[in-house]
Order: C-alpha cells, then sequence, then structure tokens
C-alpha cells in the first residue's frame, strides 16, 4: 500500500485543492472552447471553489429528477444527498445500479450480494485490498466475467433501468455502451488509426473509407488528449507509443464506441506517475459528459478523482457513498482502517 | 563461464549438438550444390525428360516434374491452409464440444503420424470408384478409375500438408494475448469479428511458419505421387497443357514431381543418371527455400509506416 499523498488531514484543505484543480480545468476547456465552439472536450460546467467556498453545505439536489425507470438509489446514498455538494453529479440519477450481485467462479463465490450505484455524469471509485473482488465486479458489469466458462452471475446490473442480464439483451451494443479500459494498455497491433476506427468499423458490406473515419478519429483522439502527439504519425504502430500514450490511445479507442459508461480496471498501474496524472486529468475531463467507474488500487487517486467511492473487502461492500465521506469520515471502522492505510 | 563442472559439461553438449547440426546441414548443402549445379542450365529447367536417353544419362530437362511438384503444392495447400485454419480456431476458440474437440485433436495427431504410403493406398481404393472417374480417367467399360492424376494426388497431398498448419496455427492462436481478445469484445466486437481481425491477424506468423511445413512435407512426398499420381516420368506433358482450357484436362491426367524424378534418375531407379538427379534435388532444395522465405517474409509485415 502506498502511503497516502496529502499527510495533511484537514479535510477543507484538501477539499478547496481538489476544487481548485477541477476548476483550472475547466479553464482549459473554456479556452478550448472559445477557440473550437464544437469542441467536445468541453465539459459541463460546474461549481467552482469561488462559488462553494469550503464547509458551506450545498443544497440537496431534488430527488424527483430522478429517471423513472431507474433503481432507488441505496439508503448510504440517499443519505449522503443531504451534505451533497453542487459539483458532485446528483445521486438519484442513476446510469448504473447493481442489486445483490453474487459472482461465484466453479462454486468459489467472489462477490456476495453487492450493491453499487454509479450517478450519471460522476467518477466511482471501487477501493479495497487485493482479491476483494473489485475487478470481478467491474468486469460483471460489461459481461466480460462470463467469458470465463466457470463463471456463475446471479443479481441485477441495470443500465438506464435496463437489467443487462436480461435475456434479450444485445451483448455487442451493451459493450459499446459500456466501454472498458484495462490495467495493461492493450492497443491491438496495428496502426495508431485503425486502433481508434477499429469499433467504428462495422461488418458493413462496405467499409467505411478513412477520410470518413478521419473526423471522428481526430475527435476521440483530442478528448483523450492524444491527438497533439500522434496527429503526423497516425499510421505508426500503435505498439511503438509509450506506456501512458498506449493507455490513452486505448481510451479513444474506448471513446469510439461512444459509450455512456467507462470501466476502467486500474489504468495507472503500469504506468509512471506523470503519465498517471496525465490519465487522471483526461478521467476528470470525461467525467460529466460520461460516467466512469475505476477501480483503483491507489487511495490517493481515489481521493483525487473520485466523486463517489465504494470500498469492497472480500466480496462485500462495506461502505460506499461521497468519495470525501468514505474517505475523510467512514461510518466503519474497517473503512477507517484501510483508508489510513493500516492495510490493504 | 559457468564454473560448476556439471554447467560446464551441459554448455559444452549444447555447443557440440549445434556444431554437429551445422556441419552436417553444411555438408549435405554443399554436395548437392557441388554435384547439381553443374547439370543446372536452361534447357534442363525448360525441357522435359528425353525417353530413351535417360539409360544413356543425358537425361533431358525436369520441367515436367518441376510443374508438378509445384501443382500439387498449391492445389493441396488451397485445401489444406482454410481446412487447416479451420480447425485449429475450432480447436483453440471454440472447442465445443469438447468430444468433437478430443476427437479432432486425435484425428491430427494419427495424420501426422501415419506414414503418406498408407494414405496413398486408401486413396487409390477411394478415387478408382467409377463414380470419381472424373477426378482422373475411366478405365475403359469397367467402371473403374485409373485414380492417378494430379486431382487425386493433391487431394492426398492436402491431408498430409494438413496437420502441420493445424498444429502451428494453434500454437500460434493461443500466443495471442487474451487481453486482445477481451479488449475486442470490450469494443462491442462478436467473436467471429475477434477472430477475424484481432486472432487470426496476430496469429499470422505462426500460421506461415505452418503452411512452410506443409509445404515442405507436400513437395518432399514420394509415395503419394507413385501411387496417385503415376510414375509418368518419362512422359511428357500434353501440348498446350500450360492453356487455362486445358487445365481440368491437365489435372486429370498422369504425371510426376522432383521427388519422383528424382528417386528415378538416381543410380538406385531406372534412369540411373545421378547427374540429373542431383541437379533436381538441388532444384528443389532452392524452391522449397525460397517459398520459406518469401512465406516468413509476408507473415511479417510491418505495421505502418516507420
Amino acid at each position: 500500500m502506498e502511503p497516502m499523498d496529502t499527510p495533511s488531514n484537514d479535510p477543507t484543505d484538501e477539499r478547496a485543492a481538489r476544487q481548485e484543480w477541477r476548476h483550472a480545468h475547466d479553464r482549459t476547456s473554456d479556452l478550448q472552447a472559445a477557440g473550437n465552439p464544437t469542441d467536445p472536450t468541453m465539459v459541463p460546467p460546474v461549481a467552482t471553489a469561488d462559488a462553494e467556498p469550503a464547509g458551506t453545505q450545498a443544497a440537496p439536489p431534488a430527488a424527483s429528477t430522478a429517471t423513472p425507470a431507474a433503481a432507488q438509489p441505496t439508503e448510504r446514498i440517499a443519505k449522503s444527498m443531504t451534505e451533497h455538494p453542487a459539483h458532485v453529479p446528483n445521486p438519484s440519477d442513476l446510469v448504473l445500479a447493481i442489486r445483490g450481485l453474487r459472482v461465484a467462479f466453479s462454486g468459489n463465490e467472489i462477490l456476495h450480494g453487492v450493491d453499487i450505484d454509479a450517478p450519471r455524469g460522476a467518477v466511482v471509485a471501487l477501493v479495497g485490498p487485493s482479491g476483494c473482488g473489485k475487478t470481478t465486479l467491474l468486469r460483471s458489469i460489461n459481461r466480460l466475467t462470463e467469458l470465463a466458462p466457470t463463471a456463475s452471475i446471479n443479481g441485477e446490473i441495470q443500465l438506464d433501468g435496463q437489467n443487462v442480464y436480461d435475456r434479450g439483451t444485445d451483448l455487442n451494443l451493451l459493450r459499446r455502451r459500456i466501454g472498458m479500459v484495462f490495467q495493461q494498455p492493450n492497443p491491438f497491433p496495428m496502426t495508431i488509426f485503425d486502433n481508434v476506427a477499429f469499433a467504428m468499423r462495422e461488418q458493413a458490406k462496405t467499409r467505411p473509407s478513412r477520410s470518413s473515419l478521419m473526423p471522428a478519429v481526430q475527435d476521440v483522439l483530442q478528448r483523450a488528449g492524444l491527438w497533439d502527439e500522434v496527429k503526423d504519425n497516425l499510421d505508426r504502430n500503435a505498439l511503438s507509443l509509450s506506456g501512458g500514450q498506449q493507455q490513452r490511445l486505448c481510451i479513444a479507442r474506448t471513446l469510439a464506441a461512444n459509450p455512456e459508461v467507462i470501466l476502467m480496471d486500474e489504468p495507472c498501474s503500469a504506468l509512471d506517475p506523470r503519465s498517471t496524472a496525465r490519465i487522471e486529468e483526461l478521467i476528470i475531463q470525461l467525467a460529466g459528459s460520461l460516467t466512469v467507474v475505476i477501480v483503483t488500487h491507489n487511495l490517493a487517486q481515489a481521493k483525487r478523482i473520485g466523486d463517489y467511492a465504494a470500498y469492497l473487502l472480500n466480496g462485500d461492500v462495506i461502505e460506499q457513498g461521497l468519495a470525501r465521506k468514505v474517505f475523510e469520515d467512514p461510518d466503519q471502522q474497517s473503512t477507517r482502517d484501510f483508508v489510513s492505510g493500516m492495510f490493504g | 563461464m559457468p564454473t560448476r563442472l556439471s554447467d560446464r559439461v551441459g554448455v559444452a553438449t549444447a555447443y557440440a549438438a549445434g556444431g554437429v547440426l551445422i556441419i552436417a546441414v553444411t555438408v549435405i548443402m554443399s554436395w548437392l550444390v557441388w554435384q547439381g549445379i553443374g547439370t543446372i542450365s536452361w534447357d534442363f529447367l525448360t525441357t522435359g525428360p528425353a525417353p530413351g536417353s535417360l539409360e544413356q544419362g543425358v537425361a533431358g530437362g525436369i520441367l515436367p516434374a518441376l510443374v508438378g511438384t509445384l501443382i500439387v503444392i498449391i492445389f493441396g495447400m488451397l485445401v489444406a491452409i482454410p481446412l487447416g485454419l479451420g480447425v485449429a480456431i475450432f480447436l483453440t476458440e471454440y472447442r465445443q464440444p469438447s468430444w468433437l474437440a478430443k476427437g479432432t485433436d486425435t484425428a491430427i495427431d494419427l495424420i501426422f503420424g501415419v506414414p503418406s504410403v498408407v494414405f496413398a493406398l486408401f486413396g487409390l481404393a477411394i478415387f478408382s470408384q467409377g463414380w470419381l472417374a472424373w477426378l482422373s480417367n475411366p478405365v475403359g467399360d469397367a467402371g473403374m478409375a485409373t485414380a492417378q492424376s494430379f486431382f487425386c494426388a493433391s487431394l492426398m497431398m492436402a491431408l498430409i500438408g494438413l496437420p502441420p498448419v493445424v498444429r502451428s496455427s494453434q500454437a500460434a492462436i493461443i500466443g495471442v494475448p487474451n487481453q486482445q481478445r477481451e479488449a475486442s469484445y470490450a469494443l462491442g466486437k462478436g467473436r467471429l469479428t475477434t477472430i477475424r481481425r484481432i486472432v487470426v491477424p496476430g496469429a499470422r506468423p505462426g500460421i506461415a511458419t505452418g503452411i512452410v511445413l506443409g509445404i515442405g512435407r507436400i513437395a518432399g512426398d514420394t509415395a503419394i505421387v507413385w501411387i496417385l499420381l503415376g510414375g509418368a516420368v518419362l512422359q511428357s506433358p500434353p501440348d498446350g497443357w500450360y492453356l487455362p482450357w486445358n487445365l481440368v484436362d491437365f489435372l486429370r491426367s498422369e504425371g510426376s514431381t522432383l521427388t519422383t524424378y528424382i528417386y528415378f534418375s538416381s543410380p538406385a531407379g531406372e534412369g540411373n543418371s545421378p547427374g540429373p538427379a542431383y541437379g533436381a534435388a538441388f532444384v528443389l532444395m532452392v524452391v522449397i527455400l525460397f517459398v520459406n522465405i518469401a512465406l516468413i517474409r509476408l507473415s511479417r509485415r510491418k505495421i505502418g509506416k516507420r
């Protein structure tokens, strides 16, 4: 377990810092937007540090804005709404609601009935010690778990109120709506362009031409913050990129399928700190226009980027809610031990 | 240099094994080149054997045998490559139902292990059936077929070319990282698209190796040629055999390959003219070498520009 990067335990300092970071990003995207009015990197405006002085409680958002089909938030999330800051996405508008998820491999149960909420546009961080089932949980959302023939999956995962395990689910469409970025950067051994265009090329009779795909390829590479580095080398082998660039390419490749949710499985664990920072920036930029569910081993990272957090231990959700609450004032002793670095 | 005695012995043995192999190959190759290269001439490559003169050691050329070798390679592999790749994909990506997968595995091992003369004999029994006369030529009114033609030989050649294609492709497909398959699935691509666009391209070098090994087996086989292509070493192909509209007739006719030519004209065979035998062996070696290099090069195609 690596030490937390903020020795100070003062919550106000950290929150202010976090919001300052967000604020900085808003300005960057504002600048970009000024140059190009249709720039897709523009994220919806959020409250800034100035607008919400640290310590002030924002008004709770109206619960009635929830999609009628969507599942009701879990009790804990609902409770946390009373202290819900305005810049954090609305917890009652759930894009993903996991209910009673049980996953077993060859009869060995890894997840024992997990409930998780992912509010639309939020960054949801899943934390917990190794082997607690975080990755299995993540892979169950886009139904990769069932690639293992020994897996048995029970429970519900609702995407916009629709259970992804329903019989009629179009698996390929589901996986386009819920993208995934893996732990190891895994670009295909193709050119950079072909990697990004992979999801766009359908099994149609006529393959879309390169020039017709180019605007979309440029768009997602820009959103992934990679365009400036690769725009002159789109025909180079993707494997010639650095690890951090490869991971951003994988994010671009995922964005090309136009997902509503992106699952990230420790996307920075194979990267150096600099590349990690870039990916974190990118995640914060992407959140809002889509939802990010990220598994991370790095508590500091979960604190930096998470709007919501869930702490898993041995296949159970011990605690979940606003990331600030989970990390700074957890209800459970076990969570307290984990976030203070006593184990993990 | 390792210090322990056992290590030193091990290293020395490894060096020796490599050295012996290199020496053996060098000796064989240079012997072939030394003996064979004198025979090589434009006439040798572009004319047929001269019947009657073979006994005197003036054998004419090897054109029909060279063409015969290329034909059984091409038509044999035309069947063996798609079939072998299909089997390899089934055995690696699907393996369902498992009894079929296990049965296929055993069958491939059997085909790999059984000498080709056994299959040739079986082919003779099958292809001589009257209703298969379109593959070769009918024998009078007996309702039988000669069972000796390029078609018959190529079909059996496909069988012996198949196992290396399957095994090599299988290993290569298993070697494609699972991460890549998962990445493709996670992008909403189905199994077939993933196989077609990710798995097979990723396994290309291994598949090429399998094809090369298969070609080697076909080019080197003699039993199938004797039994299913006929010992027509001295027979020149019909006039105009190379014209496209004569292709089917030509493929239904008997012929020879470099291996049967080599046997026939070697001192062990009836021809007894070692010079042309070495010449043909040299040509066979060059053909195989050329095909190997070309295929391996093609399969290692660079991705994108530098």
